[in-house]
């Protein structure tokens, strides 16, 4: 782990006239970590990159990067590169006056800017259209191009808002793969803006999810998927979204269109709950929550049934083998400790 | 014949008919250049006639020679182009990207300067610059063509800056630019077409200005469409020598159209399609 690339957001708030694009928001980011800002759009995670990029000022609060506050450091004075979601690559330049520009504007010889211009390139394999203005390269290539243009300068942090979202999901998937690699064999710290939780949990060794201008959990994508802290991380984490129905709480167990389910949950006494489960944790079985199967959506490997219990939607995911029928009625269970309880008026988890 | 073809061909007839109107002005100046003054005047006009550079040789190198006056509108043209750009660059993109109090007021200022009919404000402008000691001078003619050709290419060049992404700055800033460098390297590049169209323009009206001319300049300065003038007198028009200092007064004109063309015809139709203003 290199030792460059320590961030620290201490109690930031952005305020746009009365809207509060921040609420107090704190986290760290450890050096040589791919951290994911992750969110619906609206949710802050584009103003804390550009806030952290230098880009805008927060209305109050910190920003320490390596321990030292750069709160009020100029954008170009941070060390920072980034590849933005339109890549804004210069258009009157070729690929290499693209990628060599932040070496030129830090006064690097030309013969070492010509040798690096071609290191870079060459790690995300556009060596070959040096030559070429941006206007004439695929969104792929130009998306390379940007990327190179951000590692070439080999700068303490590197930021990503949304790279992958202008590529067709071929190529993204490529990408996100490639980008991984390409942030381990650098060994660099980046900050990933992203919408798309899949993205997130693939390439993120921790992540921070925003949500209305507050950051409600920071954890490994692992940790955020198996426990989610409130109600609306639950039903953004995870595809098909967790299975979430109001509930009722009774000495250990709730009840779920009058299924009696075991929790892990220890506490006597009886109350209302919003209950989650995932829709891979369900599994059908001979007794457990009656259920109609409405809709049958066959993916190939797996399958996900829309089941009608007594009322309530909730959805199934199932493996190829033993797919019911739409029409039949099946019967569903899932293990204590894959149900998820939150308070319905918080969201908070219990 | 194929209804396509024929759509061509009648675009064509169409377009020769404006191409000759448009034409036959610029023609007739370059025959009349061309003959004595008595052929000039001849009723109904020869279309046959022995060419001749008389006229040409006098309007150079007679004793009203016009060269000074070529070379004082080039001064005049020149100097209101190279100071205009220099003044309009910065505001236009301060414009186009800064936000400020008043911006739009500022904006509409700008245009509302060229609502004005100019011959509404030549005696003001005759004494302010009297007042300065300033008339009959190239300073005080760039000063007026100035308070003109100003706000239009600011007008012009702002569309120009306001197509250029904010990001496209926001990285150059990360990349260690700063504002300046940024500008340069960066955005002017950008919309260098622009620069050109506006060029063309504000030049083509400096070298063509001639009621200001007329009225604030006289004896030191004294640009070609004011000499122009002396060749139509109460007694006559001397035709053939009319017609070759305008034709020598198109060339320039000419040449800076040919060489911009590109840009021009770009410029015209900027905004007519996405990202069509640059590049």
């Amino acid at each position: 782990m290199s030792g460059r690339g320590q961030v620290q957001f201490r109690d930031i708030v952005k305020m746009h006239g009365d809207f509060a694009a921040l609420k107090d928001v704190s986290f760290e980011i450890k050096p040589g970590e791919f951290f994911a800002l992750l969110g619906p759009s609206g949710s802050g995670k584009s103003t804390t990159l550009r806030i952290l990029a230098g880009l805008d000022a927060p209305t109050s609060g910190r920003v320490f990067i390596d321990g030292k506050d750069v709160t009020s450091t100029d954008a170009r004075d941070r060390d920072i590169a980034m590849v933005f979601q339109s890549y804004a690559l210069y258009p009157h330049m070729t690929v290499a006056e693209n990628i060599s520009f932040p070496l030129e504007m830090a006064n690097m010889p030309k013969a070492e800017i010509s040798a690096a211009v071609k290191d870079a390139a060459r790690k995300v394999r556009i060596d070959h259209l040096l030559d070429r203005k941006p206007g004439q390269l695929s969104g792929g290539q130009q998306q390379r191009c940007a990327l190179a243009r951000a590692i070439v300068r080999k700068a303490r942090l590197f930021l990503l808002d949304e790279p992958l979202s202008n590529l067709d999901a071929k190529l993204r998937l490529e990408t996100r793969a490639e980008l991984k690699k390409l942030q381990r064999s650098l060994d660099v710290t980046a900050v990933y803006v992203t919408h798309d939780q899949e993205e997130a949990m693939t390439l993120a060794d921790r992540m921070a999810v925003f949500m209305a201008g507050e950051i409600q959990q920071v954890g490994t994508p692992a940790e955020v998927f198996a426990r989610p802290n409130s109600i609306e991380i639950a039903g953004f984490i995870g595809n098909p979204p967790m299975n979430l129905v109001p509930a009722r709480y009774s000495n250990g167990d709730v009840i779920i269109a009058g299924h009696r389910f075991k929790t892990i949950m220890q506490a006597s006494g009886e109350r209302d709950v919003v209950a989650g489960i995932r829709p891979g944790a369900l599994r059908v079985a001979p007794s457990g929550l009656s259920a109609r199967v409405e809709l049958v959506e066959d993916l190939g490997d797996t399958a996900v049934l829309d089941l009608d219990c007594a009322g309530t939607l909730i959805r199934v995911r199932v493996s190829d083998e033993n797919v019911p029928r739409e029409g039949d009625t099946i019967s569903i269970t899932a293990r204590a400790q894959d149900i998820h309880l939150f308070d319905p008026t918080t969201g908070k988890r219990l | 014949m194929t209804g396509k073809r024929l759509r061509v061909f009648a675009l064509l007839a169409i377009s020769l008919v404006f191409l000759l109107a448009w034409a036959f002005p610029v023609l007739w100046s370059v025959l009349n250049s061309l003959k004595t003054d008595r052929d000039a005047l001849a009723y109904p006009p020869k279309l046959i006639f022995t060419p001749t550079w008389e006229a040409y040789h006098d309007v150079l190198f007679g004793s009203a020679s016009i060269l000074p006056n070529l070379v004082s509108s080039m001064v005049i043209s020149v100097g209101t182009t190279v100071v205009t750009m220099l003044m309009a660059i910065p505001a236009a993109y301060a414009l186009a990207r800064l936000r400020f109090r008043g911006k739009k007021f500022a904006g509409f200022y700008v245009l509302a300067t060229q609502m004005l009919p100019p011959v509404g404000i030549i005696i003001p402008y005759f004494l302010v610059l009297r007042n300065i000691g300033w008339i009959d001078t190239y300073q005080g003619i760039i000063l007026i063509y100035l308070s003109f050709s100003l706000p239009f290419a600011i007008w012009l060049l702002v569309s120009y800056f306001e197509d250029i992404p904010f990001e496209m700055e926001e990285a150059a800033y990360l990349d260690g630019a700063s504002r300046l460098r940024t500008l340069w390297r960066i955005i002017i590049p950008q919309v260098r077409g622009g620069i050109a169209v506006t060029v063309v323009f504000v030049f083509l009206n400096a070298w063509n200005e001639f009621l200001f001319a007329v009225v604030l300049s006289g004896n030191t300065v004294r640009p070609v469409t004011v000499a122009m003038f002396n060749f139509v007198s109460v007694e006559q028009t001397l035709w053939a020598k009319l017609a070759a200092v305008s034709v020598l007064a198109m060339l320039p004109v000419v040449v800076l159209g040919v060489v911009a063309q590109k840009h021009i015809v770009k410029g015209l139709t900027v905004g007519a399609v996405k990202g069509g203003g640059r590049r």
